[in-house]
């Protein structure tokens, strides 16, 4: 799951300032789920904005909101046309996908964030977000114990544990768990300890071509079938 | 809901307030079925007018009913699963009386020509003839008494139900134009309908007590219970003697045990043939006959009596418990050579009641002497004919005989409109389903308040009523017991539902939980409607089955808006107050009654309900500063103040990076044991009076 964070009412009514109307666009999938971005941010969000206006003098706005099921597939957005045509700019809580979507869809209006994304991961608790996952596109977590090193370790490294492991805990912050610790724990627990006895040379990042893109489909071609 | 009047205002009330909400089982179990949840509700929040209204829409009586309801609701109640159910009747007595029921005046037109006769004047046909007013009909009742009332009169005894009561109804019919024959014996229907009536409800009751059919039945000093009562209840004052004992164990049995110690008898005795567990009569009244002094022989039964010396020597046998009869009550066996003999001055018996139907009626009767009708609409072998109450059903409720009494009316109107009989809709769904273990464990135990009783000593005496009324606080605390059956969450839109599993963290009864496919359920069943899911969802997609509780927000701000704007006063303070127990709008409101004007009071169904949108509402209309408060530890429902405290630091944290000072949002009273908050409340507003003055100083000082 993305998780993201609403970004601060300040950046939010700066970046909104030159236009009048503004349409609050959530999304109701991942964005929801982290409380950043759905139908009951978005409502916040503009009760929040509506006070500022009230008690400021800096520009007036007028606000709507409508929360979409997801925002990074085009046919999601089919219901806003109206709707854009009637506003001067999208203030976008999705994702930072879901806001280059709208932009993509909707190319004669700007498109705002409104919310930071920040990692992928999962609900620690009710109101806490742990990052689980970086995307790195070459999964070890096989090796790992299923505990992932790039993002569980501050320095991200593949033979651990540093030097700066302190009674489990990591030497960049008190309160967070050493992931190379955990990694040991877990394996002497599946008595699969000669794992940490490899050495797993560092990974080579150039190889990893920008954007990526990955293409299911086979490329079947036309005539082929004429048997 | 059968009637067309009250149907449709019904439906109307329900759609407004109701929503969704599924009829709890207090309601099923009613034979009237009452909108119980809906006004023990308003009880709750002391809005006692509305609740008034609420009753008396449903209940032709409910005076009456107050005072000698069997309340079935209360044997339903689901918080009986927890500790106790509510005191739904005493709750519903305080709401008559405190609602000022006697002050209501009811007026009817008659809109309709043909003229019906209610033979009888007991509560099914009182009721009969109310609503049969009601839909316009002009309406006789035919009373052989002197007095309308029939069992409500003669058979209940006056420290159960006065007969101010009882007199009160009736000047209320004669008022809707209900045309009244007392000391009128039908004895024939044919007449009746030669005298133009063009349908006839017969509910005669069933006075005539059953006999033991025992030797010695006929001596004097042996009397039956129906015609003790009767006897004690047009005022004579029958002679018992010092000793007296009730054969019996059902209501009229205990009616009898203790008029007669009301009636000076030193001793009387309950002589059942079975055990107390067997008993039929209510615990209620057999716990108050303890309490008067009336003492009790289980398994013993007379078998032959003798008058000798001025005194009845009572042969009686002993009786075991043998297998369980058809009724499932074990059933009594004389064991042998048991026999031995009492002494007692009176002899009551009271083993049971059965109508008396006159021949010259041509009515086919059943089991019992009773009067066979088709259940549905109630009509008799003859045309025109319809019976209803104890005439029918033999010894029964009062509130059943109201309902048979409604049911009538509304069926003799199908039959006089020429319409095929429109039943009752089963459209509304029903809650049923017990509470889980988890779930009865995670809901706060709550003492049930008992409405005061005059002591035993107090109510030996007399006949005054034994049971007093709540006052304004114990109602309120009792009420807010309900559990708000059938009125909790659901997911109006699954679609909408991301699953993110926060109602299912965030539950304090852990009611949410995922189905194996992997859906979001929330059992209507469990569910204790405190809405802290509600306001949380991320997607808005839960809804209460009575979303009034959260719309009314919304309208109670924009109300206190309006009226604030109009007002002028300055600087203007919003405040969200729980209304439950009379708390926003009675105790705190009454803080500055004496010249605080600028502060508002939104009253709110629970300070959970309270969303952060509202607060910043309040803000963007102008609020200086805005402080929820809530009831504090008479709370009823779980976790409360933690959700109240999450959504103001969730609004806080949005004030000061719009610029303003968080010390412009308060709460008050979310745990506090006692509800004085006066002097945090004076220190809020002075604070956010030096706030206002200090920001037109500093727009001053820009300008």
């Amino acid at each position: 799951m993305i998780v993201a964070e609403q970004k601060s009412l300040e950046e939010i009514r700066r970046i909104i300032a030159p236009y009048e109307k503004v349409l609050l666009l959530g999304c109701g999938t991942c964005v929801t789920v982290c409380g950043a971005g759905g139908e009951r941010e978005v409502a916040f969000l503009n009760s929040a904005l509506r006070v500022a206006q009230a008690k400021s003098d800096d520009g007036v706005h007028n606000f709507s909101e409508y929360t979409v099921k997801r925002q990074c597939d085009f046919e999601f957005l089919d219901v806003l046309v109206d709707k854009v045509n009637e506003v001067d700019t999208i203030l976008s809580l999705g994702c930072g996908i879901g806001v280059q979507v709208v932009a993509e869809r909707f190319p004669d209006i700007p498109i705002l964030p409104g919310v930071n994304t920040s990692f992928m991961g999962m609900a620690k608790e009710w109101g806490v977000w742990d990052e689980r996952c970086a995307a790195c596109g070459d999964c070890r977590l096989a090796e790992t114990a299923g505990i992932c090193p790039i993002t569980r370790c501050t320095k991200g490294i593949l033979n651990g544990p540093c030097a700066g492991t302190k009674n489990g805990k990591c030497e960049a912050n008190k309160d967070m768990d050493c992931a190379w610790i955990l990694i040991y724990k877990r394996l002497e627990r599946l008595h699969q300890l000669e794992k940490m006895r490899r050495y797993y040379p560092p990974r080579n990042f150039r190889v990893i071509p920008r954007p990526r893109r990955i293409v299911m489909k086979a490329d079947i071609e036309q005539g082929e079938d004429n048997g | 809901m059968d009637n067309e009047v009250t149907n449709y205002q019904n439906n109307r009330m329900r759609e407004a307030s109701h929503g969704r909400s599924l009829i709890p089982p207090c309601q099923v179990a009613c034979p009237l079925h009452m909108e119980i949840g809906e006004y023990v509700d308003l009880v709750a929040q002391g809005k006692v007018l509305e609740a008034l209204q609420v009753i008396r829409e449903g209940n032709p009586f409910p005076s009456i009913c107050a005072y000698v309801c069997t309340h079935p609701c209360e044997d339903a109640c689901r918080r009986s699963q927890v500790d106790k159910s509510i005191a739904i009747r005493a709750l519903k007595r305080f709401a008559v009386e405190f609602g000022g029921d006697r002050m209501i005046e009811l007026e009817a037109e008659t809109v309709q020509s043909e003229k019906v006769a209610v033979v009888g004047s007991g509560p099914a046909g009182l009721a009969c003839a109310y609503y049969l007013r009601k839909l316009g009909y002009p309406v006789a009742i035919f009373e052989a008494y002197s007095e309308l009332g029939g069992m409500l009169r003669v058979g209940i005894p006056q420290y159960r139900l006065p007969r101010e009561v009882v007199d009160t109804e009736v000047q209320r019919l004669i008022h809707m134009g209900v045309e009244i024959k007392t000391n009128t014996r039908v004895i024939s229907i044919d007449l009746l309908l030669d005298m133009g009536y063009k349908a006839v409800f017969i509910t005669v009751g069933a006075h005539q007590s059953l006999r033991m059919g025992i030797e010695g039945e006929e001596s004097p000093g042996v009397i039956d219970g129906a015609t003790f009562l009767r006897e004690v209840n047009l005022g004579l004052k029958p002679s018992l003697g010092e000793e007296v004992a009730v054969v019996g164990g059902g209501n009229v049995a205990m009616d009898a045990a203790r008029a007669a110690v009301r009636l000076g008898a030193d001793k009387v005795s309950i002589l059942y043939r079975r055990s107390r567990t067997e008993m039929p009569a209510s615990p209620d009244e057999i716990e108050q006959a303890l309490e008067e002094g009336v003492e009790t022989m289980f398994l013993v039964a007379p078998t032959k009596m003798k008058r000798e010396n001025g005194r009845l020597s009572v042969t009686c046998v002993r009786m075991e418990l043998g297998e369980p009869d058809a009724g499932g009550r074990r059933r009594p066996v004389p064991i042998e050579d048991s026999e031995h003999n009492m002494e007692f001055d009176t002899l009551i018996t009271a083993i049971g009641q059965a109508p008396q139907i006159s021949e010259d009626f041509r009515l086919r009767l059943g089991r019992g002497s009773t009067i066979q009708v088709d259940p549905v609409t109630l009509t008799t072998n003859r045309t025109g004919i319809f019976a209803g109450g104890d005439a029918v059903t033999g010894p029964a409720t009062v509130t059943q005989a109201l309902a048979s009494g409604r049911q009538a009316a509304f069926r003799i109107n199908d039959y006089l409109r020429h319409r095929y009989p429109s039943v009752d809709k089963e459209a509304e769904e029903t809650l049923s389903g017990e509470l889980l273990p988890k779930t009865i464990e995670t809901i706060r135990k709550i003492e049930r308040l008992e409405p005061p009783l005059l002591p035993p000593e107090a109510r030996t005496k007399e006949f005054k009523p034994v049971e007093l009324i709540y006052n304004w606080e114990a109602a309120v605390d009792e009420a807010r017991r309900c559990l708000r059956c059938g009125m909790g969450a659901e997911i109006m839109f699954q679609d909408k539902c991301a699953t993110c599993l926060t109602c299912l963290r965030i539950c304090p009864y852990h009611v949410p939980y995922l189905d194996e496919g992997g859906t979001i359920q929330i059992p209507a069943d469990q569910c204790q409607a405190c809405g802290i899911c509600v306001a949380e969802c991320p997607a808005k997609a839960i809804v209460l089955r009575k979303p009034y509780d959260r719309r009314h927000i919304d309208e109670e701000l924009e109300h206190a808006l309006k009226s604030a704007a109009e007002s002028k006063s300055k600087p203007l303070i919003i405040g969200f107050c729980c209304q439950y127990g009379l708390f926003g709008t009675g105790a705190l409101a009454s803080l500055w009654r004496e010249g605080k004007a600028g502060i508002w009071i939104v009253p709110v169904l629970c300070v959970a309900k309270l969303e952060g949108g509202h607060i910043l509402r309040a803000f963007e209309m102008g609020a200086e500063g805005v402080f929820v408060a809530g009831c504090g530890e008479r709370c009823s429902r779980e976790n409360t103040a933690f959700w109240v405290l999450q959504r103001v630091e969730e609004v806080r944290r949005a004030l000061s990076q719009i610029g303003l000072e968080q010390e412009r949002l308060q709460t008050f009273n979310l745990r506090a044991a006692d509800g004085d908050i006066t002097e945090a409340l004076d220190n809020f507003t002075g604070r956010i009076g030096g706030l206002c003055l200090a920001s037109v100083m500093k727009q001053e000082v820009k300008s």
